[in-house]
């Protein structure tokens, strides 16, 4: 019988332990929140740390304002591919049970695809805060549209309330360790050297993503319309360049992921030299890596000329339940403590409680003191940066969605071949006849992507789009392999 | 069994089986055989085997299946066989440690392993600290590792699986068979082969089957290694594409037939037990004291087990505690500090106490089930019982990802499964105990088919005749005589539940539902030091795994033993 005492106890008593553990390091402060009288749904893809602090931001605020206390409670079924599917499950429900909306306030964080396809779908509500701060808008505060980047449509059914770019991320040592140069534009993830050292995002998980890959092919057209070339020439030749680099980019990568957080996290763990990185997760990473001395393993830049700003936009669901405080969630987001929130230094005055987001505000006059002084990411000035580069719809904006297909086709479905034709034409130093080989990109050309390629992409014809897109990578996987065989047979030939 | 009662249970089962399992998974699979413009269509699966990457993929994953149970099994049978025939220094702490794969969170394993591989990791800093390679020219363990990589990583996780079943099974064989094929003066080697190996095959087929299927299916190794063309990480992409992709659920279906095909032919190879109706074991199984540097051989291939499967876990226990861990060996600045953070955090006491239930509940479900279905399986003679064994098996070959977003459809407001989750704040509670209780269901129905299969029929008669009532009879003799297979099953659902992923982080969509595998995903995702974080509370949750485990061993087991009975 002690025995068996003896066997309780030592398998409860360890139990127990494990499990005061927690308990005991609780904090109790954020705990509370949940005995709130009002309650506001928002789904979200927004990280944790940012969801905290605006939730209990909003409270403090929506508190003190209306004398009520709210809890905002996240949904968060993963990224924005899983928020699409929840959205889609939830309104095909409310309609065929005639119910007005889903029990659900607001989308907040994702990109402006996400969001143009739920307001083309009928699924958001007019804005107030359009006509409660109006001079937000009318004075260009907020824009309509920077550098090509829409920041909220006509029908004002979304806004944007934070700025977020691609950029690139690197780990210092990996570059000593292979003797090259810091990466400081797209082109120069394509060199060679990077080889299985790139770690990229995937542009058909992402609408953000696949809007920094179109970046990167317009701004190769702007310089062969700088070149002098006729519009239609500079069309034709900057996409062929464009996609080359593309090739040469994915050549490199390891992979093309869906998570924001792998890539610098691969970068700062050297797992990878070099990546495509969200701007605020390169700063993050490149803060906590610090040394004493100020020095960070990991750099992010903004690479030259190939930048645009794109919003993390907000919106308010058709039927939603908690209309009143959703509303005024929407008018906090771009009050100026709302908006401080994004950037500011944890222990200001209107900075988070815990750490900082390091994200950008949207609004254009918080990019003075005294808020600068304020905020951690005070040197970067995105409106700065985002005028550099004069984004022209009508060179790539028609080509998106074919351009994300195309990536697909020619570097994600072919990655195998591709990376090994790309190592074999390094060892064979570039024969002409397998480099053209590799770089062939004619069935997906300017034209093509905008006739055939959209046309198919768009009748919904699925069977037609999966036959399109195996004819297409099956074309690809075949050109890579003979250019690799190409620049075999030539580097044996130099061998000899 | 008596007819009537094999088809009501086989019905009530069907019909459990056919709303939470078939119905959803159908209603997202059948995009696979849906065109507007066709309607029921074979198009999409006819174009996977018109495309030579889906085609390679599936080929992939099928090669990466067999690959990995034969690994697993070149694991756990010495280590089960060893297990029952010898006594060793530390035989009992080590029996137990040797199931440590089963405590790792998932995506945390994946953490604690790139820790160890990356280019940068311990592994390349400790052969650069013993001279073995340039620090300049690191191996790209996890690039150049591919199918291999995978290929170990499954073993290490899954022989548990294998293990616990395989152990199982050697308990149930009557120790006179071979002690007769030895004293006809038959030598070990052929006795392994003639009499022990063909004596545990249905416990090698139930932990194989799920190997296989298992690591078939398996979608996070692979991601690890960036190992894309494989059937699981096309589908997990297909599945995330912004596009309305139907591939995805066309490869889905053929991953079913696949797995179920598999499961059936090797069913028939393996899954009959070759002890027929033979009597219970009548004597106890006597452990043999081998020589002095033997014993302790024995010990050393334990330990060696048990310490290379357990290098996630040391790699997820040591970056919770680094400051930065980086290009050495061991992190140079330690700290408690991610603890506090992770621990004290508002999502985490919440989302222990709904584990708790959520797997708690789960299991239970699949006790019950499971029992009732081994019964009809192996008990029954009724017509369709190998179909019902082929059923349970699917929700195996199933991504949960598919099966997530079946359930999400059906518990809108106005569809079938909305009384699962009524209520003004949609608590998924109940939806997530169906769920995770259907996709643990085969790991209970193995166990206990492989255990009704080796107790012998003969007692259940003698018990029926001296007048007991079949629920008497199933109280007093074949539950007790299934137990160690049960607590093999359970523990596996159990721990499984735990740890489960898809489901908890589709369906649980609200803070204070999360599981404890959502609280370590959130965490994952804060800023700078997410991994750490996530660290952290995967050490909690193994530890906690990890007592709850050896507490249900030492606690269930009877004589000690692991599984014997």
């Amino acid at each position: 019988m002690k025995g068996g005492k003896k066997k309780y106890l030592g398998v409860f008593l360890p139990m127990v332990v494990v499990i005061s553990a927690p308990i005991i390091l609780r904090d109790d402060d954020a705990a509370a929140m949940n005995q709130a009288e009002l309650r506001l749904e928002v789904i979200t893809p927004h990280n944790e740390l940012i969801r905290r602090e605006f939730g209990e931001a909003f409270s403090r605020w929506y508190e003190k304002k209306h004398g009520e206390s709210v809890y905002v409670n996240w949904r968060t079924p993963g990224g924005t591919s899983e928020i699409k599917r929840v959205l889609d499950s939830a309104f095909k429900a409310a309609k065929k049970n005639g119910s007005e909306g889903i029990g659900l306030d607001l989308f907040f964080g994702g990109g402006v695809y996400d969001f143009k396809g739920q307001a083309k779908a009928g699924r958001f509500q007019k804005l107030d805060v359009f006509e409660k701060e109006a001079g937000l808008f009318e004075r260009g505060i907020i824009p309509e549209i920077q550098s090509g980047e829409g920041y909220y449509p006509r029908e004002y059914d979304w806004l944007g309330t934070c700025l977020s770019s691609f950029g690139i991320c690197y780990n210092l040592d990996s570059l000593d360790r292979l003797d090259l140069p810091a990466p400081t534009t797209w082109d120069d993830l394509g060199r060679p050297g990077f080889q299985k050292g790139i770690a990229l995002a995937d542009p058909t998980k992402s609408g953000s993503v696949a809007k920094a890959f179109e970046m990167l092919v317009q701004q190769k057209i702007h310089l062969q319309l700088a070149a002098n070339l006729s519009r239609k020439e500079a069309c034709a030749k900057g996409w062929v360049e464009g996609l080359n680099l593309i090739q040469r980019i994915g050549s490199n990568a390891r992979y093309f992921t869906d998570s924001a957080s792998k890539v610098p996290h691969d970068v700062a763990q050297g797992n990878a030299i070099a990546g495509m990185c969200i701007d605020f997760f390169g700063r993050s990473y490149n803060e906590a890596l610090k040394k004493e001395n100020g020095n960070s393993r990991l750099k992010f830049i903004s690479p030259v000329g190939g930048t645009s700003y794109s919003v993390d936009p907000v919106a308010i669901f058709e039927g939603a339940p908690n209309l009143k405080v959703a509303q005024e969630f929407v008018n906090f987001i771009f009050t100026k403590e709302g908006q401080m929130l994004w950037n500011a230094r944890p222990g200001t005055k209107m900075g988070p409680k815990i750490r900082g987001l390091r994200r950008l505000p949207v609004r254009k006059d918080l990019y003075q003191e005294p808020f600068l002084s304020d905020m951690v990411d005070a040197e970067v000035m995105p409106y700065k940066i985002a005028s550099e580069f004069i984004y022209d719809y009508d060179l790539t904006g028609r080509h998106f969605t074919p351009l994300r297909n195309i990536i697909r086709a020619m570097c994600i479905d072919s990655h195998e071949e591709m990376k090994a034709a790309w190592e074999a034409l390094i060892k064979a130093d570039f024969p002409p006849e397998a480099t053209a080989k590799f770089y062939d990109v004619s069935p997906v050309s300017y034209d093509a992507a905008l006739s055939e390629i959209k046309v198919i992409l768009k009748s919904g014809d699925k069977i037609e789009v999966v036959r399109m897109m195996n004819d297409l990578g099956t074309y690809f996987r075949e050109h890579y392999r003979e250019a690799e065989r190409m620049a075999l047979i030539v580097g044996k030939g130099d061998s000899k | 069994m008596n007819k009537r009662t094999a088809y009501i249970l086989t019905a009530c089962v069907t019909i459990f089986f056919a709303v939470f399992f078939l119905y959803p998974a159908v209603i997202v699979l059948k995009e696979a055989f849906y065109s507007s413009e066709d309607g029921f269509t074979f198009s999409f699966v006819g174009e996977v085997f018109m495309n030579p990457v889906y085609t390679e993929g599936l080929w992939n994953a099928f090669a990466l299946g067999v690959s990995s149970t034969l690994a697993s099994l070149f694991i756990s049978f010495p280590l089960a066989l060893i297990g029952h025939r010898y006594l060793f220094p530390f035989k009992k702490s080590l029996s137990a440690l040797v199931l440590i794969p089963l405590v790792l969170p998932p995506f945390v394993g994946a953490v604690g392993v790139k820790q160890i591989l990356g280019i940068q990791g311990a592994l390349n800093a400790f052969l650069v600290k013993l001279g073995f390679m340039e620090p300049t020219m690191p191996i790209d363990w996890l690039g150049d590792g591919r199918f291999w990589g995978v290929v170990i990583m499954n073993a290490l996780h899954l022989y548990p699986i294998l293990y616990m079943n395989i152990a199982a099974s050697l308990s149930n064989i009557d120790p006179a068979m071979e002690q007769a094929a030895q004293n006809l003066g038959c030598p070990p080697w052929r006795r392994l082969m003639r009499i022990t190996l063909p004596l545990t095959t249905p416990g090698i087929f139930a932990g194989g089957a799920i190997v296989f299927i298992w690591s078939f299916t398996e979608l996070g190794v692979p991601l690890v290694f960036d190992f894309t063309r494989v059937a699981p990480v096309q589908v997990y992409d297909g599945i995330k594409d912004l596009g309305d992709n139907p591939f995805p659920y066309a490869l889905v279906a053929i991953m079913l037939v696949v797995s179920t095909l598999v499961f059936i032919g090797s069913k028939a190879v393996l899954g009959r037990s070759k002890l027929g109706t033979a009597p219970r074991p009548k004597g106890k199984n006597v452990e043999v004291r081998p020589k002095r540097g033997s014993a302790w051989l024995c010990t050393f291939f334990f330990f060696l087990v048990f310490f290379i499967a357990s290098l996630p876990h040391a790699g997820v226990v040591v970056l919770s505690l680094a400051h930065d861990w980086y290009s050495t060996v061991l992190p140079e600045v330690w700290t408690t500090e991610h603890y506090r953070e992770a621990l004290g955090h508002p999502l985490v006491v919440p989302s222990i106490q709904n584990s708790l239930f959520y797997a708690s509940a789960a299991t239970l479900v699949d006790l019950i089930l499971g029992v009732a279905i081994a019964w009809v399986i192996v008990r029954s003679t009724i017509r369709g019982r190998a179909f019902l064994d082929a059923l349970v098996m699917l929700p195996l070959a199933v991504p949960g990802l598919v099966l997530a977003f079946g359930y999400l459809a059906l518990s809108q407001k106005g569809e079938t499964f909305y009384f699962l989750v009524q209520g003004a704040v949609q608590n998924p509670t109940w939806l997530l105990v169906v769920a995770y209780a259907v996709r643990r269901l085969p790991y209970v129905v193995r166990s206990a088919v492989a255990g009704l299969q080796q107790s012998n029929l003969a007692l259940e008669e003698a018990a029926r005749s001296l007048g007991a009532t079949p629920a008497r009879t199933l109280r007093r003799v074949s539950l007790p005589l299934l137990s160690a297979n049960l607590i093999a099953g359970g523990i596996l659902a159990f721990a499984f539940a735990m740890l489960e992923v898809s489901d908890s982080l589709i369906l649980a969509q609200q803070s204070e539902h999360f599981p404890i595998t959502k609280a370590i995903y959130s965490l994952l995702g804060m800023l700078g030091n997410g991994y750490e974080l996530a660290s952290a509370l995967g050490v909690w949750a193994m530890v906690f795994l990890g007592i709850s485990i050896i507490g249900a061993v030492i606690l269930g087991g009877k004589k000690g033993g692991l599984f014997r009975m």
